[in-house]
């Protein structure tokens, strides 16, 4: 397997109980780039995230068929722990998902948990936060319940709590859109700023956001993927019509 | 036309008023008049001393300490089984014929009749288990009789943590058994307290589950273990209200504790409905 | 691995928790079939539940429970004829009409009546309303039906009138919306609309008040005045089931005749409520409520 390539699925179809949700989905993520899954409401792009943390499992009735390989193994293997999983793979949500606790244990709650930690765990917090660019605003009030935080600075703690992991990759489920413009740009930045260290995959509904951030973008309809490439040949001279048409605002 | 349509709902209105009123009202009465009876039968001495002169003196403290007994050993094992109950319902288990049959099984046993109940015991945790009537036969009985009361409430409270908490969780790597016991739990807390309260004041007004099972209508010692039997405030009302022939000499007894027994049901009731209006409140998600 | 172990085995762990509550309603069935069963050796099912005359005690006795299923049933009637429209009547109060401090007041009233212990229920019917009925109408005594089901009735109205708000309160919101849209009164809208769409949660609560009601012991116990006999007016003494399980456990003899008689009265009983609950539990399920229609 080509060595920038950290996520390749091959011939997968999801099923929730009889209804097929994605459709012989192959495609491969690129190490250290921003990915943006994009498509109307329904198309899969949300399910095909959440399969790659198996966040999927959560839900009574779903099957996953084909392979999901994940540092060359497939993680729908038997033998897979999907807890292992998921402390590679990060996962930010549409809403901001805070913990009711302060905001210095919703960062340290995953990795006191985390079995092989060993660090210092103050550090790892001051090392959360300041990757997630939040460190200025909360570190005097570290010890304040996080559900006073604003949404903006509860979405960066989640991206922070995420990071507290040292994940490979993080997912983001459009990460922007129960946030104001502000808040919005500054996500932005900090998607800018972590894929220097991180593979970013991130769902968005916002044309514009993906075109934006993302080096790479894939369209999705009604469970299949249409057609995928760089962002910049996507969204100038995309190959299918149909991708120019949602694109443009023609239908979506 | 309009004005008959009008005049219906005013008379429906009415009605349906009257009959909140009537509760209301039936409540209140029942309340005030043990109240007014019982009142001036309570004392000290009332509270902290045994019965004398055949029960037609003297106080009703084996009968409070023996119904404090019965309902901790209720709960003992009534809240653990509950709670584990529910957290497989609401947090592992998925949907199907098994947890269908499970639900049916919690509702026919949250319908069993009491007295059914005290037929159980007897059978069960004083014949077979040879207990005798004794505090632990008597427990058992009664754990067994709230435990759908405290997995109702207990499922309601964990349903109620929103499952974004869950997601946030799992999405970090940590297990579901850590998800539930260090996000899940703590949050569902207050509202489990809330259902444990509940069953507490039921069963601390039970009577028939007791009557075979735990309950004397006389005790001239107090219970050194779990293993003896003991006097409890439901059954010792029961007793003097209809047995013997100094009824009416025990009357201000008779209301003294029906006092002292409502004032301890309803009082934990109350407590239980403060919580839950507190929690509503200051709801944190 | 031993992570994902410890896991399944946690899981399985908590499933046999929640199986305690099946394997103590199959204990309870067992107990009842092993002490209630041997009767049926001195006495035919048939001669058992339509036999008129309960004589346990006689030499020989006499073990025919007919008598004492007609006085469960009529009281558990009579309550519910009472309950019923003042439970439903009290939750569309509370759910439909009744401004928002009332609601949440009488919410916690109709708990703390639940709340209140059934022996104490008992003694208000045997010191108040019995001695009030006795002079009212001038009756030999005031344990009877009439006071039976009136304190029975006060027992099911907290589980009628709260499952039945639950199921009015689940009733979507647009219903009503639309209805006012096309000018209905408030009144109208409840009666065509409201209370039609949560009928089947209506129904489920009359059923488990109705199990409550027969299913009670200490009420009817105290003041239905224990007499087994079929009765001939609504101020007659009648011996419910569980009154006289309760009444005569204490005194009989263990496995004797009349030990397994009452066991065999509380099967009775068990399948009687269980019956009313199995129903309720159906008519939940098979007509459950529609939401507004999906997006």
């Amino acid at each position: 397997m080509d060595s920038n390539i950290i996520i390749k699925l091959n011939n997968v179809n999801f099923y929730y109980g009889n209804n097929r949700a994605l459709t012989d989905i192959s495609m491969t993520f690129r190490k250290n780039k921003v990915t943006a899954l994009i498509g109307p409401s329904g198309c899969g792009k949300s399910t095909l995230l959440r399969l790659l943390n198996r966040m999927n499992d959560l839900i009574d009735g779903t099957r996953v068929e084909g392979e999901i390989l994940f540092e060359e193994k497939n993680i729908y293997d038997p033998e897979i722990d999907p807890v292992e999983i998921r402390k590679k793979v990060g996962m930010v949500f549409q809403k901001p998902n805070p913990f009711p606790k302060t905001i210095y244990n919703n960062i340290a709650y995953g990795p006191k948990l985390a079995s092989n930690n060993t660090g210092d765990i103050n550090t790892l917090v001051e090392q959360s936060l300041k990757q997630a660019v939040l460190w200025d605003e909360v570190k005097d009030i570290l010890n304040q319940s996080a559900m006073k935080l604003s949404g903006g600075q509860q979405q960066r703690l989640c991206i922070a709590r995420a990071l507290a992991m040292k994940p490979d990759i993080l997912l983001m489920d459009e990460p922007t859109s129960a946030l104001d413009p502000i808040s919005t740009a500054k996500i932005e930045e900090l998607i800018e700023e972590l894929k220097k260290n991180y593979t970013i995959i991130i769902v968005t509904h916002n044309m514009q956001q993906a075109a934006r951030i993302s080096d790479e973008t894939a369209f999705f309809y009604l469970g299949n993927l249409v057609e995928y490439n760089k962002t910049e040949k996507i969204f100038t001279n995309p190959d299918v019509k149909h991708t120019e048409d949602y694109i443009t605002g023609r239908f979506g | 036309m309009m004005r008959w349509r009008y005049l219906k709902q005013s008379a429906f209105f009415a009605l349906v008023r009257a009959s909140a009123l009537i509760i209301t009202l039936t409540l209140g009465g029942i309340i005030l008049y043990i109240l007014m009876h019982g009142y001036s039968v309570i004392s000290w001495e009332f509270i902290t001393k045994p019965p004398t002169d055949s029960m037609t003196q003297g106080g009703i403290m084996p009968a409070i300490l023996g119904t404090i007994y019965l309902t901790l050993g209720a709960i003992a094992i009534g809240l653990p089984l509950g709670v584990a109950s529910a957290i497989y319902l609401t947090e592992y288990a998925i949907q199907g014929r098994m947890i269908r049959l499970i639900r049916v099984g919690i509702n026919c046993l949250a319908g069993v009749p009491s007295v059914v109940f005290g037929l159980f015991g007897l059978a069960f945790f004083v014949i077979i288990f040879k207990f005798g009537s004794s505090i632990l036969a008597g427990s058992l009985t009664l754990g067994f009789l709230i435990l759908p009361t405290i997995i109702g409430a207990s499922e309601e409270a964990l349903k109620s943590v929103p499952q974004t908490f869950r997601e946030a969780s799992l999405a970090l790597g940590v297990s579901k058994w850590q998800t539930t016991y260090r996000i899940v739990l703590p949050n569902a807390l207050p509202g489990i307290l809330t259902g444990s309260i509940l069953g507490i004041g039921r069963a601390a007004g039970e009577t028939a589950p007791i009557m075979f099972t735990a309950a004397a209508f006389f005790t001239s010692k107090l219970p050194s273990s779990i293993f003896d039997e003991v006097m409890a405030l439901p059954y010792h009302i029961y007793v003097l209200a209809t047995a013997g022939t100094n009824i009416e000499a025990t009357r201000p007894i008779q209301y003294g504790t029906v006092l002292v027994l409502v004032a301890v049901v309803l009082g934990i009731n109350l407590v239980a409905i403060l919580i839950r209006g507190y929690m509503r409140r200051n709801k944190r998600w | 691995m031993t992570r994902h172990i410890k896991e399944i085995i946690i899981k399985y762990v908590f499933f046999s928790f929640a199986l305690v509550s099946i394997v103590v309603l199959g204990m309870i069935v067992f107990s009842l079939f092993r002490e209630g069963v041997p009767i049926f050796k001195v006495v035919s099912l048939k001669d058992f539940l339509f036999g008129t005359e309960w004589y346990p005690t006689f030499d020989p006795p006499l073990f025919g429970i007919f008598t004492l299923i007609v006085g469960s049933l009529i009281v558990t009637i009579f309550a519910t004829l009472l309950a019923v429209p003042l439970g439903v009547m009290t939750a569309i109060y509370i759910s439909e009409i009744a401004p928002r401090a009332i609601k949440e007041i009488l919410k916690s009233i109709i708990e703390m009546l639940a709340g209140l212990p059934s022996v104490v229920l008992g003694f208000f019917g045997m010191v108040v309303v019995a001695p009030w009925l006795q002079n009212t109408f001038d009756l030999p005594t005031g344990l009877n039906i009439v006071n039976a089901s009136m304190i029975l009735a006060l027992m099911a109205v907290p589980t009628i009138s709260s499952i039945s708000e639950d199921a009015l309160y689940a009733v979507p919101h647009e219903f009503k919306e639309a209805s006012y849209a096309l000018g209905a009164t408030r009144f109208e809208t409840i009666a065509k609309v409201i209370v039609p769409a949560a009928l089947s949660g209506i129904t489920t609560a009359v059923m488990l008040g109705m199990a409550r009601a027969i299913g009670e012991t200490m009420v009817v116990l105290m003041v239905a005045g224990g007499a087994a006999a079929i009765p001939e007016s609504i101020f007659d003494s009648v011996r419910p089931m569980p009154a006289s399980i309760a009444a005569e456990m204490g005194e009989t003899p263990y496995r004797s005749a009349h030990y397994h008689a009452l066991f065999a009265t509380g099967m009775v009983l068990f399948f009687l409520t269980l019956a009313f609950n199995l129903i309720a539990d159906y008519v939940s399920h098979k007509f459950k409520q529609t939401g507004s229609a999906t997006p």
